[in-house]
């Protein structure tokens, strides 16, 4: 029994990948509404009966959080400051709509309730008196007391209490899941934590059955870090599962980039109605110790994937000032794009890679393309133009997480995926000046492939906030959150020798200068313990040798590769493009 | 419009916003690392602003004062020039512009620092008279290390001025650095045309929004509460076609105190309220203002003349500028009733430390939906500093700062 096994979920399909002895077996099916009958039914098309190891990524927890279908949950903090989520950092949610809100709060005031203490950063001040606890009645409890990163015994004592009054409860105290300073972010990480706890739990658990009866192992599900864990872990913290799906697709991309001698690299996966981009250096996913999902920041260890709003599915129209715009409305699934004959009337991505004839006439899974329809909604709008815009906006993206932290796309490589990627990366790397797109011949499933192979991984922190000569003797391996004494904001960098001169340097690299004789500040330090996941050996199809202008059909994705644009397979699962010659950048007016 | 120039605009906005991120990540003030209180832009060759990365509204239409003021000089590439005197080209003092030139134009950048020198810590004294009880007014001035050294000594916390400034100042080799990347990339002459582009389709898209508000001359007023007698803010908004008059005519004369604002600040509020009723997705570009034409009398409260202190203009009066600029567009077309009506400044220290913080509240209520709570209203919208951050990098604040600071952002009641 040797196969390995990954199944993602969707929003619209849900993809299974088995790996085994070199060969790969992939399903799509589409998404029910109980997502673990989706699971079982797409482990099945590829088989469940040599299955050594079962990989799951889920967006049950998302859709909870967007959805707002969590538990009833409360809040008790530091008497005095039960009003933390309400206040959130004060910002209006738009400079110049102002009446847009944020999302309101997970909790609402009426279950916010304090507790008298009070811990100051040099100690606790208050003791804690358990009798001013109120009477509480949810099914999740979210603890987070001031100054609780560094001095969490009163929030033990609170979770202890509530543990014993309220057996049935899923109680979270924040430092056991985000010991960092900053009272809301980590209020809010520590809500959302509690919020989804028993709905993740239920899911999670009836998957686990559901495996079980199937003769599957035990699942492993992916966390927003790109390492998988236990059922029983990812109920306990399921905000640490919010980030899922995206964390599969980096790491596929990742490994297929390895593979492929680039260690390097940039994952572009482009979607119907978003695009996700992420840095991988030297074959390891960027990671980020913060992100906003559904409106709350979530201050957890995630893969860095920066998302925009634009995909296949995204419309273009002409605004009030002749410009055009694409995105961020979208076709989504339903009614689709025009030429997916289904109803849709407005131009979209789709429509325009159609009308430019880098789309075939039929789509797997019998989706045959209406090129009429696709001409009709364009109108008088140019499909080299609505490509050209929804570029611009993914290559802002492509920008953020490589130029803009100090990277030059040049001595990286693109990975494309999802179903729009292999479409668009060719040009996009053109602008970036990337020499290389690399496009997997499972790029509609990278994700679950992502998850088949990925590893066993598990995060900590500690907050320790002092001069960093004062620090003593730090972990031999891991990474240091390091500022400036007096700035807010830290820079990452891996534990080891010479740590205050990298962090100069990587500061002179990101911000522009360096200053080495101010005062270094530890924030934190961080760490994992992985385990490696299975090895990757994928059967190598038919050698490929393609020039552009050409269009390469592959299961799940399609891909346009421009004039001046070659690409191989050649003994590998990888389609290699490379610019074969030089083009010189477009000019808009002809010069005098 | 072209599609080229259009995608080329993306890159120009993309420069201006990542020096604002870079100011925000690498600076000391808790006032531009934790609140954001700081913008940055892209000029062209003619001082139009072409794209700004915008955290707070109050800096909207202050920077072309700065840009104009310091084109003067005639800087020379890689030059760094700062300003902060509101009477030639900034606001109030603790805001600090740098301009330079890039290969295209301009580079600007303006934050507001934590201390600039006043009295009183936090340079936002509470009862100024002139100017240069303010603290260091910087004209025009050439930036190398004498200067700098010279000016940060004369403020509290040199080290952390210093910090800020170095913060600032590499902001503008990052602006440099990209925009010759871009025109090496794409030609000098493509971006050029590009800025002229987006300024160009700004200017279309409003002049298409104010054509559909009625004409007409719609007036308003409101006062001012100052120590000791109510000041009053007058003005009168005339909508002709595709463009709009705002005239300050009847606005008290510039007071005693130090609520007077020079006109860049009556321009901003100004330009802020159009923003509001016309489109407010559209990215930022001076092309948006000038269908917008802003006059008010020399020496009153909203275009105050030296020696006059300003350090509140910036913050009280732009606020009750908005609130009356609103109550006149509101005769013609929908808008949000009226918020807390101040940037609510809370700001103390010693010779150690100074702490600067603005405390939000409620926003009136729209047609379709309620006025948020507990939220920056009008000219501001910076983040509050964490109780962590503040207990962790100042002396630790009794337990009645905390409930305060609670019950003053939630309960601000809206005015009406």
């Amino acid at each position: 029994v040797t196969g390995v096994l990954g199944v993602d979920v969707g929003g619209t399909f849900t993809d299974a990948v088995l790996v085994e002895g070199g060969t790969l077996r992939t399903a799509k099916v589409p998404t029910a509404s109980r997502q673990e009958e989706s699971v079982l039914a797409a482990a099945r098309a590829v088989g469940t009966d040599r299955v050594s190891r079962f990989t799951h990524g889920t967006t049950v927890a998302t859709n909870a959080l967007l959805e707002r279908k969590g538990a009833r949950t409360a809040l008790v903090t530091t008497a005095g400051f039960e009003h933390v989520l309400q206040l959130r950092r004060q910002t209006r949610a738009h400079l110049y709509r102002l009446c847009d809100d944020h999302p309101s709060p997970l909790v609402p005031l009426e279950r916010c309730l304090g507790v008298r203490e009070r811990a100051e950063p040099d100690g606790v001040k208050v003791p804690l008196d358990l009798d001013s606890l109120p009477h509480i009645d949810a099914e999740a409890v979210a603890v987070c007391l001031l100054h609780a990163y560094r001095w969490p015994e009163h929030e033990q004592r609170v979770a202890e209490e509530l543990r014993r009054r309220l057996p049935g409860a899923h109680v979270v105290a924040s430092h056991e899941i985000a010991p960092e300073f900053r009272e809301y972010e980590r209020a809010s990480t520590t809500v959302a934590d509690a919020y989804l706890g028993p709905a993740a739990g239920r899911y999670l658990r009836a998957l686990a059955d559901v495996a079980e009866a199937a003769g599957l192992p035990a699942p492993l599900v992916m966390r927003s870090s790109g390492g998988v864990a236990s059922v029983a872990e990812a109920a306990s913290h399921p905000a640490l599962i919010l980030v899922s799906g995206p964390a599969g697709g980096a790491v596929g991309a990742a490994r297929i980039a390895r593979e492929a001698g680039f260690p390097n690299a940039i994952a572009l996966d482009m979607g119907g109605t978003s695009t996700d981009v992420c840095l991988i250096t030297n074959g390891a996913v960027g990671r980020s110790h913060e992100r906003t999902v559904g409106g709350f920041p979530i201050r957890l260890p995630t893969v860095d994937v920066h998302t925009v709003g634009a995909g296949g599915g995204s419309i273009a129209r002409i605004d009030s000032g002749g410009a055009l715009r694409v995105g961020p409305q979208s076709a989504g699934a339903s009614p689709g794009p025009a030429c997916y004959g289904r109803g849709g009337t407005e131009p979209t991505v789709t429509d325009a890679n159609l009308a430019l004839g880098r789309l075939p006439e039929e789509l797997p899974g019998e989706l045959r393309l209406d090129g009429a329809a696709a001409a009709r909604a364009l109108g008088g709008i140019e499909p080299e133009d609505v490509v050209r815009v929804v570029n611009a906006e993914m290559l802002r993206a492509l920008r953020v997480v490589s130029v803009e932290r100090g990277h030059d796309p040049a001595d990286y490589a693109l990975v494309a995926f999802g179903g729009a990627g292999p479409l668009h990366a060719c040009e996009l790397a053109e602008e970036l000046g990337v020499r290389t797109v690399l496009v997997p011949d499972a790029a509609g499933v990278l994700s679950a492939l992502g998850l088949a192979v990925s590893d066993e991984r598990r995060d900590w922190v500690e907050t320790r906030i002092v001069p960093l000569a004062d620090a003593g003797e730090l972990p031999a391996s891991g990474d240091a959150d390091l500022r400036y004494r007096g700035q807010s904001f830290e820079l990452t960098i891996p534990l080891g020798r010479d740590l205050a001169a990298r962090f100069h340097h990587a500061h002179e690299e990101r911000y522009g200068y360096a200053d080495e004789r101010r005062e270094i500040e530890l924030v934190a330090v961080r760490g994992a313990d992985v385990r490696r996941g299975p090895p990757l050996s994928l059967p190598s199809p038919a050698e490929l040798r393609v020039t552009g202008p050409a269009i390469v059909e592959q299961p799940g994705s399609t891909i346009w590769v421009p004039r001046g644009w070659a690409g191989v397979r050649d003994g590998t699962s990888t389609l290699v493009l490379t610019r074969s010659q030089h083009r010189p950048p477009r000019q808009t007016n002809a010069r005098g | 419009m072209n599609i080229e120039l259009q995608v080329l605009g993306y890159a120009l906005r993309a420069i201006a916003e990542e020096m604002g991120a870079v100011l925000v990540r690498s600076a000391f003030s808790a006032n531009i690392k934790e609140r954001r209180d700081c913008s940055t832009a892209l000029f062209d060759r003619d001082g139009r602003m072409i794209a700004q990365a915008e955290h707070i509204p109050v800096h909207l239409g202050a920077m072309p004062d700065a840009v104009a003021a310091v084109a003067m000089h005639h800087p020379a590439p890689g030059e760094i020039w700062v300003l902060n005197d509101p009477y030639a080209g900034g606001t109030h003092l603790p805001d600090v512009t740098m301009v330079t030139r890039t290969p295209v134009g301009y580079a600007v950048s303006r934050a507001h620092h934590a201390d600039i020198g006043a009295a009183e810590p936090g340079s936002m004294p509470a009862s100024s008279r002139t100017l240069d009880e303010e603290g260091v007014v910087i004209p025009p001035t050439r930036l190398d290390d004498a200067t700098l050294n010279a000016l940060v000594e004369r403020m509290r916390n040199a080290d952390e001025r210093r910090g800020d400034f170095r913060a600032q100042a590499a902001t503008h080799r990052l602006a440099d650095r990209r925009l010759a990347e871009l025109c090496a990339r794409r030609g000098e002459r493509e971006v050029l045309a590009a800025m002229d582009a987006l300024y160009a389709y700004s200017e279309r898209v409003v002049r298409a929004a104010i054509s559909a508000i009625p004409d007409g001359t719609y007036a308003a007023e409101d006062v001012l509460e100052a120590p000791d007698r109510d000041l009053l803010v007058r003005c009168s908004v005339t909508v002709a076609g595709e463009s709009v008059s705002i005239n300050f005519a009847g606005t008290s004369p510039q007071h005693d105190g130090n609520l007077n604002a020079p006109l860049a600040v009556a321009r901003s509020a100004s330009y802020f309220v159009v923003r509001c009723v016309t489109d407010p997705d559209l990215p930022a570009s001076g092309g948006a203002f000038e269908p917008v034409h802003v006059t008010a009398p020399a020496g009153s409260l909203v275009n105050a003349e030296p020696p006059a202190a300003v350090a509140a203009g910036n913050v009280e009066t732009s606020s009750r500028i908005v609130d009356v600029l609103f109550a006149a567009f509101g005769q013609a077309v929908p808008v949000p009733a009226q918020g807390q009506g101040t940037v609510n400044n809370v700001t103390f220290g010693n010779d150690r430390f100074t702490y600067y913080e603005t405390i939000g509240g409620g926003q009136g209520a729209c047609r379709e939906a309620d006025g948020p709570a507990a939220v920056h209203v009008a000219m501001s919208n910076t983040l509050s500093t964490p109780v962590d951050a503040l207990e962790l990098q100042y002396p630790p604040p009794r337990r009645e700062l905390s409930a305060q600071a609670r019950l003053g952002r939630f309960w601000s009641p809206a005015r009406w």
